[in-house]
């Protein structure tokens, strides 16, 4: 039988671009994952803040910064007035604590770039979890060790209910654990 | 007639040219395009890419695309304080207590703040007056601070200038004024500050021609004349309804907008306990129109305003009749009349209102509306006296009256000045006399005699479009103040939001006019005032042991002072009943004018949320009418939305009627508040204004008027209705709330015989689903129907609460509406005097949900502790949900609304900082309804963790049962046996709507009882 620019068209060419449109579809998804995700964002703050020194070296309890954690749903950003508790007298002459010095005095908030974000149809709730003794590191990934925060875990909604559905396999930790809520009305209202 | 076959042989055309076949018709059938529509193609002309590089290209560009992707997405800053204020946590709500401003009740008020914004007005709980509930008008008045046409810079003569400018040429002004003899006139609204009074008294020490005049539209004048010839002080005391067996109301609405409504609803419903104890008055309600208190009695007697006086004398003269150791005074005996104009059916209800006035001889209360005239609430002072009802004053709690009320003569006087050219200067403070002063002063045209006109207002009005000087002035949630409405404490108002635009607090105002330095203004000259004032009046009498700072500090938290009220209490002077008038009632129409319920004087003429809010009788919206009787409508021959014509000597209003079962056939009710013609976008032009028919020269009252006549006008006025209004003779429809089991009733007598008469039908009913247990929490809510006055109250506060947007007539009357709990009301029996039900409905949270089932992407569902959710990322918008609900409480955004709106009036940077960030702002194609606070609950929630404590259903206020004055709304946890919801779903007056259809709601209703008398006897 006579083969046709049909019949090549068809067997080959076709299955072969679908193949690689496949592939590469695939291939794309899995590689940008963590992109998509928001996993390893480090951005560049106003500020060189290091997690390392202060949490880790200097053991500053968490909640002396982010007061609203166990109090609200936000964590919330420190306000400058809270590391000038400290600065007013320490480290005056280092470059970074005369820019956080400037920003003070001049009464300037400071823009520090977003990195964990939850879509604002989504509530969470930080009180709820750290009142329920749940590391910070659970979610954050171990500021102590980090120069540079960076996102370690994705926030997306896969990620809250596969905790919520089996809470004792993501916080062994923990020796009594409740299910967490899955109903909508728990985060989206 | 065989035209058409003959047309079917015929060629067809198109053109007269084609029908004469000319050339270039033929040419064109020729070439199928036109010239110039297809041009002759050349390859040498087009790009010299070629198909390979075209590829080549597009895959580059591809590729580049894709590796921009691979980049982190910018999320944006956290931008925290720089120095946190100590008790701001962003995230956390703050309250504070202050005053509200709407009207001159002065409601204590807590202001919810969210990092620095107010989101939400709840009521004081430690007011002792509205004891922690405030008016549907003043929930909703937060949306006043975030209309986005505020006055946002002083203007003079229409150019914006500056505040230095103005201070120095007013003071000018002032002095010069000042120095020519000529008058300064301020014309205000009704004052409840001291303070206030205080800054308006130094202003008239350093400008001594300085003249005050108080005018408000809606008023108690004339209560307050005829308290005072008969007992010799206008500070009439509060009545104690809830010690009152028997209440008798005189065209009187206490428990919808007049008095202290919140505090007479509150007092009324402590007699109408049905769950704990069985505690009961008897209203009876004597009126021309049909207002709220009229839905709410027991009896309804059906009597004109204008025969109000013969009423009270008749009552006087079957009383005398049948007790004869009443000792009348001989000035009254003498004109004793029976009253013979009630139709057959009130006539029995006048004999069982004269045995229980008779029975419960100071146990009653007669109250006499603020409309009525004089005469009548001479006699109705009288009547208390003779039965001994004035045990129910109570003078601890008199109405305050700190500037007098300007008289007709004061007004006329100062008209007359202002057109001789003696008035150098009109200060409008805060005041809108153009609107609300009848039209035949000439006010507006004495305005052009004057010249200079200073308006200070929050936003521009009719008064400050003839002002020389229009002057932002700070809402009252940016102002400091205080209030002594009542005998027995004093209130405070701070601001919770520095001035949002380049606006001024009214009283700073005239202190740096006062100071006459045009260089004195300080943001804090009036709460250095206040302070000071507060110190001399209020806290050197408290002779508290904390010091003046500490005790600033506290009063400023609790928002109020306690004072101990010394009053003498005098006798009645019964010389008055000489001057008694008697009206000749004419056959005439009698035009009474009310109050709007929501938009008040007019005040609030351009909120959105209060303008959409269903009368709470009539349930229209965005109007304003007149009210008639079904039976004047047949005789003038009127349809719904006719217009028809209103004269009175000369003053004609042309208005669209509405139908109104059980107003009296001579009377006409019109609303004020309406027609504004500069009132902001929202608020100009809807309705009509009524304020054309009233005049200085009244007789009778200022809102009350005999002799009008009216026919029926040309054209027709769509007035637009959240309730479909049924006919009630239609036999279809007739009483389908009863036979539906919509509305269940009963009288207080068969309950106490067979109390669980509601239960005899029930079937027991087979579930065909699967029934799902709720282990833990339920959630579950109950409405007294004996409690609820339908004052939408509940509706305002969810409209703030949830975020609800304001959709606009044309929208409402295509039922879209989107308040997700309405009041539904409900006529039964004859038209002309129907007895009236309502009934809250909101989501019923139903256990087996009829919507759920058929949502095609599962957007609303069932949580485990008994809500309904709805998941709006989810919603498509197939409304099956809606279609499949039997209770139509779900609500579709067929627009964006906010941007749909008023050409997106709402949807602005300003309005959107008002906006509960709890909630999602919904939009276009989403299907919404309520969500029992699910955000009040799930903020109960993360508390009771934070506390270690286990969460109660009690912990959880939805906003619809804060607002509540009655309390008619209980919430909480149905499986905690404790739990007052618990005890109410068993009670044996609980129904649920539409119970057959087995779709088990979680809304309970307590069937209502009405104390009428037994009719076998």
């Amino acid at each position: 039988m006579k083969r046709t620019v049909l019949d090549y068209a068809l067997k080959i060419r076709l299955p072969l671009t679908l193949f690689i449109i496949a592939v590469s579809f695939i291939l794309t998804f899995y590689i940008s994952r963590a992109e998509r995700d928001s996993v390893g964002y480090a951005p560049e703050q106003p500020i060189k803040f290091s997690h390392k020194l202060h949490a880790g070296q200097m053991s500053i309890d968490c909640q002396y910064c982010h007061i609203g954690v166990s109090k609200e749903r936000h964590a919330i950003i420190p306000s400058v007035n809270i590391c000038m508790n400290c600065h007013s007298v320490a480290r005056k002459d280092k470059p970074e604590i005369i820019k956080l010095t400037h920003y003070y005095n001049e009464g300037i908030p400071i823009p520090w770039k977003r990195i964990h974000k939850v879509p604002e149809y989504a509530y969470f709730n930080h009180s709820v979890h750290v009142n329920k003794k749940i590391d910070c590191a659970s979610c954050h990934g171990d500021l102590k060790q980090m120069e540079v925060v960076n996102q370690v875990k994705a926030f997306t909604m896969t990620a809250c209910l596969d905790c919520h559905r089996n809470p004792s396999a993501y916080l062994p930790y923990l020796s009594k654990v409740n299910l967490g809520p899955e109903n909508c009305s728990a985060c989206h209202r | 007639m065989d035209d058409y076959s003959k047309l079917s042989n015929n060629k067809l055309w198109k053109s007269l040219k084609e029908f004469h076949n000319e050339d270039d018709v033929l040419k064109m059938k020729h070439d199928e395009f036109l010239d110039g529509v297809t041009d002759e193609f050349d390859s040498s002309k087009l790009s010299g890419i070629s198909r390979r590089k075209f590829f080549a290209l597009l895959s580059a560009s591809a590729a580049l695309t894709a590796t921009a992707c691979t980049n982190y997405r910018d999320k944006g800053e956290i931008i925290p304080y720089n120095k946190r204020p100590e008790e701001i946590l962003p995230g956390a709500a703050n309250y504070y207590a202050s005053t509200c401003n709407g009207c001159s009740l002065s409601c204590g008020i807590l202001i919810k703040t969210r990092e620095g914004r107010p989101i939400k007005v709840e009521g004081n709980p430690d007011h002792p007056v509205s004891r922690g509930k405030i008016c549907a008008k003043g929930q909703a008045s937060i949306l006043d601070l975030y209309d986005p046409e505020r006055l946002k810079a002083p203007y003079f003569n229409g150019k914006e200038t500056s505040w230095k400018n103005v201070d120095s040429t007013v003071i000018n002004i002032l002095n010069e004024t000042q120095k020519n003899g000529k008058q300064i006139a301020i014309v205000t609204d009704t004052i409840v500050s001291p303070t206030a009074k205080k800054v308006l008294d130094d202003f008239t020490a350093k400008y001594q021609n300085t003249k005050i005049y108080s005018y408000s539209l809606v008023n108690d004048f004339i209560r307050r004349q005829a308290w005072s010839e008969c007992y010799g002080t206008d500070e009439y005391p509060a009545v104690k309804f809830d010690d009152a067996n028997i209440i008798l109301t005189l065209d009187a609405d206490f428990l919808g907008n007049e008095g202290n409504y919140i505090e007479n609803m509150r007092k009324y419903v402590s007699k109408r306990e049905v769950v704990d104890k069985l505690n009961f008055n008897r209203l009876y309600a004597a009126e021309g129109r049909m207002s709220s208190t009229g839905m709410m009695a027991d009896y309804r007697l059906k009597v004109a305003p204008s025969q109000q006086l013969n009423f009270v004398l008749g009552i006087i003269y079957e009383l005398n009749k049948i007790n004869p150791h009443l000792q009348l005074d001989k000035s009254i005996s003498a004109r004793l009349k029976k009253f013979s104009l009630l139709d057959s059916a009130d006539g029995e209800k006048f004999k069982h209102l004269i045995k229980d006035l008779n029975d419960n001889r100071g146990k009653s209360i007669i109250y006499a509306g603020d409309s009525l005239s004089k005469d009548v609430h001479l006699a109705v002072n009288y009547l208390n006296e003779v039965l001994g009802n004035t045990i129910l004053y109570d003078y601890k709690s008199s109405f305050k009256n700190i500037v007098k009320h300007s008289t007709k003569e004061e007004i006329t006087s100062l008209i007359n000045s202002m057109n001789q050219g003696k008035v150098g200067i009109i200060i409008h403070y805060e005041s809108n006399p153009v609107y609300t002063m009848p039209k035949d002063f000439g006010y507006e045209s004495a305005l052009k005699n004057v010249k200079t006109v200073i308006s200070l207002t929050v936003s521009e009005n009719e008064s400050s479009a003839y002002a020389n000087y229009t002057l932002p002035t700070n809402h009252s949630f940016e102002a400091w103040g205080d209030a002594y409405a009542r005998e027995g404490f004093y209130s405070l108002q701070q601001p919770v939001i520095s001035p949002i635009f380049n606006s001024r607090q009214k009283e700073s105002v005239l202190l740096s006019w006062i100071s006459a330095n045009p260089n004195s203004y300080q943001e804090d000259i009036y709460h250095q005032y206040l302070m000071k004032s507060f110190n001399s009046d209020v806290f050197v009498k408290a002779n508290s042991l904390a010091d003046a700072k500490t005790f600033w500090y506290s009063a400023l938290h609790d928002g109020i002072v306690r004072k101990n009220g010394t009053r003498q209490i005098t006798r009645f002077n019964n010389i008055v009943l000489n001057n008694i008038k008697e009206i000749i009632p004419g056959n005439n129409f009698i035009v009474h004018l009310t109050e709007s319920y929501f938009v008040g004087d007019g005040r609030f003429a351009n909120n959105g949320w209060l303008q959409e809010l269903p009368h709470p009788v009539s349930k229209i919206t965005w109007d304003n009418y007149a009210s008639i009787s079904p039976i004047t409508a047949k005789q003038l021959n009127v349809q719904m939305n006719d217009f028809i014509e209103v004269s009175l000597d000369g003053r004609k209003l042309v208005l669209p009627a509405l139908i109104q079962p059980g107003v009296h056939e001579r009377t006409i009710n019109i609303e004020l508040g309406y027609g504004r013609t500069k009132a902001g976008e929202v608020g100009k032009n809807v309705g009509f204004n009524s304020v054309e028919l009233m005049t200085k020269n009244w007789v009778y009252s200022p809102f009350l008027f005999e002799n009008a006549s009216i026919r029926k006008s040309e054209g027709s006025h769509k007035l637009v209705s959240t309730q479909e209004h049924h006919s009630l003779d239609d036999t279809f429809v007739k009483d389908f709330h009863y036979s539906r089991k919509i509305i269940q009733e009963g009288t207080l007598e068969k309950y106490i015989k067979e109390p669980n008469f509601l239960n005899e039908e029930k079937e027991n009913l087979v579930s065909i689903t699967n029934e799902i247990k709720y282990t833990g929490h339920k959630w579950a809510m109950a409405i007294d129907l004996n409690k609820c006055t339908g004052c939408s109250a509940c509706i305002s506060s969810c409209n703030v609460e949830n975020n609800i947007a304001v959709v606009g007539k044309e929208q409402v009357e295509r039922g879209r509406e989107m308040q997700w709990i309405r009041i539904d009301r409900y006529y039964s029996g004859q038209p002309d005097n129907p007895i009236v039900s309502n009934q809250p409905m909101l989501c019923q949270h139903c256990d087996n949900a009829p919507c759920e089932n058929v949502c095609p992407v599962n957007a609303t569902n069932h949580s485990p502790d008994g809500l309904n959710q709805m998941v709006y990322n989810r919603c498509v918008g197939t409304r099956y949900c809606s279609n499949n609900c039997p209770y139509k409480v779900r609500r579709f955004n067929f627009f964006n609304h906010r941007d749909h709106f008023a050409d997106a009036y709402y949807d602005n940077d300003l309005t959107s900082l008002m906006y509960n960030p709890e909630v999602t702002v919904r939009s276009r194609g989403v299907m919404e309804k309520c969500t029992f606070c699910v955000q009040k609950i799930m903020e109960a929630r993360s508390n009771a963790i934070r506390d270690g404590k286990e969460l109660k259903g009690s912990d959880v206020v939805t906003a619809c049962q804060q607002a509540c004055p009655t309390n008619a709304i209980t919430f909480g946890d149905a499986n905690d046996p404790a739990s007052q919801i618990a005890k109410l779903r068993k009670h044996n007056l609980s129904y649920h709507v539409l119970e057959e259809l087995n779709v088990k709601p979680n809304v309970t209703y307590i069937a209502k009882l009405r104390n009428t008398h037994s009719e076998e006897k």
